[in-house]
This record gives C-alpha cells, sequence and structure tokens, in this order.
C-alpha cells in the first residue's frame, strides 16, 4: 500500500534520510521508532510531502507520491498527525476537523458521516466541538489533531509521536483510543512514531527502528 | 466648534481612505509573509486608471462604476501577474530578500506610472460632483468623501471578514495564515491561497486609489505617502490584524487630521508619533496576539 525505497532527505546540507525503505501494507499495523532526531517526523513530512526528497521513491497505491503535490495527498485517503499538533487556533475544534472533508470537496452528509466516525471514537472531543483549538490543553490537542487526521485518513493514519507530552492517564486514554480504532477499522493501515515502543506493543504488528536516518533492523 | 467638527470629518474621510489600503496591504502580509513595499503603487495605479476610465467614459453617471471597474481591473490583472510572476519565485527566501525584490518592484512600477501617465498632475472630480454637497452642522462636506468612501471602507471591512470566516476559501486563506504546512497537510492548495489573497489585496490598494482619485491631484509618487502611512496602520494595530486595522485607520486618520488644523506642524510626524507610542507599549501592536491568531 504505502512503500518508500531508498527514500533521502537532505536540509540545509544535513542529510536527514539516508537511503530510507519500509513498506505498509493495507491494513497493516507499523510502528517507526527511533530516539528524537533519528528521523522519524522527517520520514513522516516526506510522505506527506511537506518536505522535497532528494532521491528515492514512494508510492501510496499504485499512486507515484513524488509526482503529487503536498495538498493532493490526503484526496488518497492519508491522514496526518503531526506531533506538534499544529492546529488551527483561531477556529474551533469542529472547524478544525471540518476543514478536512470540506477541502476534500465532500458534500453536508458525507461530511457528517466522516466527522460521526469522528465523534463517535473521540466522544470526549465531541463535548469539546466548539471550543477554541487555541484554548485547548496539551492532551486535548493531541486528541483535535488525531480527529482531524481521521477525517482524511480513511485508508492510512500517519500519527507522529501521538504519545508525546501526555500525562499517564491521556496516554493510557489515547492508547484505548487506538485499539479501538484499529480492531474496529480492520482495513486502516497505521504508521506511527514513537521513542517508546512499549507503548505502541498493543496496536502494531510491525516495529521498524530508525538511527541517524537510516532503517536499523526491521523485526516481526 | 466647527474647526473641531471640520477636523472630524476629514478624518473619517481620510482613515477611509487609508483602510483600504492597509487591510490589503495587512492581509497580503498574514497570508504571505512578505511586507509588500509595492502596494502603494497598486493604490497608484488603481487612481490613475480609474481617472482615465472616469475621463474616457465621460458620462458623470456612469463615474462611480468606471472606478468600481478600474479597480477591479487592476486587481485581476496586476495581483495575479506580481504573484505568479514575482513573489511565487521569492516565497522561501530570507525576509531582507523579499523586501528588497518588493521594494524594487516598487521602483518599476513608480517608473511605469510615468511612462503611462507622464508626470503633469491628472485630476478627474466626475464622481465627487456627481453626488454633491452634504451639510453637517454649517459645514457643506462632499458627500462623495463623507458617505462613499466609509460606507465602501465599512463594506469592505465586512465583507472580507464575512468571507475570511463564513466561506471555505476564506476557512483556507485563515488556514494557511496559521500555518502553511500542516494547511497543505489537510488538503489546501497554499499556491492557490497565496494568489488569492494577493489578489484580494491588490484589489484592494486598486479600490482605495481608484476612490482616492477624484478628491485629489494625482502626481508622481502619490503611493510613496500612501504605503508609508499604511505602514503606520499596519504597524499600529499588529501585522495581520484585520479589524484592527480599521481601528487604527481611524485613529490615524482623525489624529492626522487634528494635527492639521490644530497644530500644522506636526501633520506629518503625528501618524508615527502614535505608531511609536503604540509599539513602545506593546511591540506586537494594538491588537496583535503573535503566535496566537492573524487575521
Amino acid at each position: 500500500m504505502l512503500s518508500l525505497e531508498r527514500v533521502e532527505v537532505t536540509i540545509a546540507g544535513a542529510r536527514i534520510l539516508r537511503g530510507v525503505s519500509l513498506v505498509v501494507p493495507e491494513g497493516g499495523r507499523v510502528a517507526l521508532v527511533g530516539r528524537n532526531g533519528a528521523g522519524k517526523t522527517t520520514t513522516f513530512r516526506a510522505i506527506m510531502g511537506l518536505v522535497p526528497i532528494a532521491t528515492g521513491s514512494m508510492r501510496f497505491s499504485g499512486v507515484d507520491l513524488v509526482a503529487l503535490p503536498a495538498h493532493r495527498r490526503t484526496a488518497l485517503g492519508i491522514g496526518y498527525a503531526p506531533e506538534d499538533r499544529r492546529l488551527f487556533p483561531s477556529f474551533t475544534v469542529e472547524e478544525n476537523v471540518r476543514l478536512p472533508a470540506e477541502v476534500l470537496g465532500l458534500r453536508g452528509r458525507e461530511i457528517r458521516d466522516r466527522l460521526a466516525r469522528v465523534w463517535d471514537l473521540l466522544p470526549e472531543l465531541a463535548e469539546l466541538r466548539d471550543r477554541r483549538a487555541g484554548a485547548l490543553s496539551g492532551g486535548q490537542g493531541k486528541m483535535a489533531a488525531l480527529a482531524r487526521a481521521l477525517v482524511t485518513g480513511t485508508r492510512l493514519l500517519l500519527l507522529d509521536e501521538p504519545f508525546q507530552g501526555l500525562a499517564p492517564a491521556l496516554a493510557r486514554r489515547y492508547g484505548e483510543i487506538l485499539a479501538r480504532l484499529v480492531a474496529r477499522e480492520r482495513g486502516l493501515a497505521l504508521l506511527v512514531s514513537e521513542s517508546n515502543p512499549e507503548l505502541l506493543a498493543p496496536f502494531v504488528d510491525q516495529v521498524i527502528t530508525i538511527e541517524r536516518g537510516e532503517i536499523a533492523a526491521p523485526r516481526a | 466648534m466647527q474647526l473641531l467638527l471640520l477636523a472630524v470629518l476629514d478624518g473619517l474621510a481620510y482613515a477611509a481612505q487609508l483602510f483600504m489600503v492597509a487591510v490589503g496591504l495587512t492581509l497580503v502580509f498574514g497570508v504571505l509573509k512578505i511586507l509588500n513595499v509595492a502596494h502603494g503603487s497598486l493604490f497608484a495605479i488603481g487612481a490613475y486608471t480609474a481617472s482615465t476610465l472616469v475621463g474616457l467614459i465621460g458620462t458623470p453617471d456612469l463615474s462611480l462604476i468606471a472606478l468600481a471597474l478600474a479597480a477591479l481591473a487592476v486587481g485581476a490583472v496586476a495581483g495575479p501577474l506580481i504573484e505568479r510572476g514575482l513573489l511565487a519565485r521569492i516565497y522561501d527566501k530570507e525576509h531582507v530578500l523579499q523586501l528588497l525584490v518588493t521594494f524594487a518592484l516598487f521602483m518599476i512600477l513608480e517608473d511605469v506610472q510615468k511612462l503611462l501617465w507622464g508626470v503633469k498632475p491628472l485630476f478627474e472630480d466626475a464622481p465627487v460632483r456627481l453626488l454633491g454637497p452634504i451639510v453637517v452642522g454649517d459645514i457643506y462636506y462632499t458627500a462623495y468623501q463623507l458617505v462613499l468612501m466609509p460606507s465602501v471602507a465599512a463594506a469592505s471591512l465586512l465583507i472580507l471578514v464575512w468571507f475570511l470566516r463564513r466561506t471555505l476559501l476564506g476557512r483556507t486563506i485563515l488556514a494557511v495564515t496559521h500555518d502553511r504546512e500542516a494547511a497543505q497537510a489537510i488538503g489546501i492548495d497554499a499556491r492557490r491561497v497565496y494568489l488569492l489573497a494577493f489578489t484580494i489585496g491588490a484589489g484592494l490598494a486598486a479600490l482605495g486609489g481608484a476612490l482616492a482619485a477624484p478628491t485629489t491631484s494625482l502626481v508622481p509618487g502619490i503611493g510613496v505617502q500612501m504605503i508609508v502611512l499604511s505602514f503606520a496602520v499596519v504597524a499600529t494595530a499588529g501585522l495581520g490584524q484585520i479589524e484592527g486595522a480599521a481601528v487604527t485607520a481611524l485613529l490615524i486618520g482623525l489624529g492626522r487630521s487634528f494635527a492639521v488644523y490644530f497644530a500644522p506642524e506636526l501633520e506629518v510626524v503625528v501618524p508615527y508619533l502614535l505608531m511609536v507610542a503604540v509599539l513602545l507599549v506593546r511591540p506586537e501592536g494594538l491588537f496583535g496576539r503573535s503566535e496566537l491568531r492573524r487575521i
């Protein structure tokens, strides 16, 4: 479904990704683990087209991602929740979550269906839907970022360090949500990064380690 | 008392004109993160084009339509031309370079104006004569300056705010303003948003110029004063603050007008004194919340 082959990313003269290759099959749940600065976020940003790749190839369901502008990648069914949330602070939670669906050109009922899927999975966020994103706590912001990613992420969900900065209780709750999501949506592929692989153990079936921009050792 | 009233009326009329230019400048900065020095040239070209069109049409009854058409034409042609042809190539460059490029464009456009319209003053006041005078107290004032210009400015503000908050296109502009990368990651075409925002900004500057044209003699350099004062409005409000720009345009318009009547030697300096006073206390501007929200 998603495949990266020998992807190289250079930023300001520094090689951040060095020949990264990985595959996320349809319905696969893959963890990308590594220390801070190992290249996890850059891998996600490269997949989303937010950073140009120097060499290599990226394909998603047969589509050449490299040739596809960043803004057209969500239309393939990819949703991305960045590590630092990146919500639009003057918008309400609902406006943040709804906007990607509207940008995709979905209509009333389709939008309602997608939002219903999100609120059903994140009922605590549904209660905050009229709150400005700028007024959310860090944990609530993580939930809102996940919700926004879920709206476009019907086939592949990219979650960059979802547990980072969460208090233990919130991290547990986030884990429960992910567990419910993967149990409910078998066809949904997941690529999730984390510094601490133990947190991801319940949801993933493959762990890929990245070190200094290189894939170290995939293990089943 | 009459002087006081006159100062208020002048201030309102000038504030309306100032706001039209400043709001475009602040919109463009908010979205593109580029301070467009050539924005004043779009004001000037809008003014010259409007005067020319009013003269060409020759029918006073159609002069107001001519002003609107001139603004529309300048915005629709110059906006995309400048954004696609020039700015799109420098978005990822240093701010200093961006500033220099727009300054170079400003210099070029100044000469283009001289080439097209010469250096002799151009005056075409058919729209002002069409609307006639209005009496406020004992003062005869032009309805054009006292009613039409503030009405257009207020309508522009309301329409712009409605457009940004209530339409999908507007919300995509706001999203890019907040965070270009996050906007792209949810499917927004940032290049298209840049083009749209710049064209709207150019159109507003041209509309400001077109509205100002019947009230003054057009001479080379009219864009310079306008861009400097607009910058004072935008900086005083806080970069990217649209409603704030309306308030500070009023503040600076009235301040300048009161200076004209009561301390003429301070006329030029008053807007900048106001700006400095505000920025000393609030460096992010009166309405600026630099990292929370722009536009």
